[in-house]
C-alpha cells in the first residue's frame, strides 16, 4: 500500500529535491513488538520501517537503515533524522503518519539545509545557551 | 514540532523528539497530556499548543536566564 496519494507524493518529492546535503533515517525497533491491546496487532515497528523506506525512495538525498536497539534512544519503535549521518539529536518515537508525518518531512528537509531556517535572533540565542536542554513534544497523528 | 527539531540541528545543546501520545499512552499520562502538542522541557511540562518562533525561543530558553 502505498504511503502517499499521488498528489501528495509529488509534493514530498518536489521538497526532496530542494535538499541540499544527505539526510540519513535510523529506525530504531525494541527488543520485541508490542502491539497496543485494542491496536488490532498493528505491527508499530513494521509500519514505521515501510514509512521510512517510502520516505527514502522519494529522493536520492534521503537513505535509511535499521538497527535494533541502538544506544540513544529511549523507547521503540523510533526514527532519528541524522543530517550528513550526523546524531543531532532528533527522534520521532512511534509510527509517524497522518498530520505528524508531516513533522518527520519538515524535520528531514531541515536536516537537509546547509543553513538553519531559524531567525538570525534565534540562532544568536541558541549560541547563548549555557545547559542542555531536552524538548520532548507530545502529539497525536490527528 | 518543527522548531524543537529545528534547534536541535542549530545547537549541540539541545535535543528534540516528538512522541506519539497514543502510542506510549502511560508515558502521555505521566506529563498529563490532554491537549496537543503538549511541550515537556527535561522532563517538566510547559505548555500546550503551538506558538511563533520568538515566543518558542522565549519559553524554551527561559530558565537558563534566570
Amino acid at each position: 500500500m502505498a504511503i502517499f496519494r499521488p498528489e501528495d507524493e509529488a509534493q514530498v518529492r518536489k521538497v526532496f529535491d530542494g535538499l541540499e546535503r544527505p539526510v540519513e533515517l535510523l529506525v530504531a525497533h525494541g527488543p520485541e513488538e508490542t502491539p497496543l491491546p485494542g491496536a488490532r496487532d498493528v505491527d508499530f515497528a513494521a509500519e514505521t520501517e515501510r514509512v521510512v523506506a517510502g520516505l527514502a525512495e522519494l529522493s536520492e538525498h534521503v537513505r535509511y537503515r535499521v538497527e535494533t536497539e541502538p544506544t540513544g534512544f529511549e523507547r521503540y519503535p523510533a526514527v532519528a533524522v541524522l543530517p550528513e549521518g550526523r546524531d543531532a539529536g532528533v527522534r520521532y518515537y512511534g509510527l509517524p503518519w497522518g498530520y505528524e508525518l508531516g513533522s518527520l518531512i519538515g524535520g528531514i528537509v531541515e536536516a537537509g539545509r546547509a543553513e538553519s531556517s531559524l531567525k538570525a535572533e534565534s540562532l544568536e540565542r541558541l549560541e547563548a545557551l549555557d545547559r542542555d536542554l531536552a524538548i520532548d513534544v507530545f502529539v497525536t497523528p490527528t | 514540532m518543527l522548531l524543537a527539531y529545528k534547534a536541535a540541528f542549530a545547537s549541540p545543546r539541545i535535543r528534540a523528539s516528538a512522541i506519539e501520545s497514543t502510542e506510549f499512552p502511560a508515558l502521555a499520562d505521566s506529563m498529563d497530556v490532554w491537549a496537543v502538542p503538549r511541550i515537556v522541557i527535561n522532563g517538566s511540562p510547559q505548555w500546550d499548543g503551538s506558538v511563533p518562533e520568538r515566543v518558542f525561543f522565549d519559553r524554551v530558553l527561559a530558565p537558563a536566564s534566570e
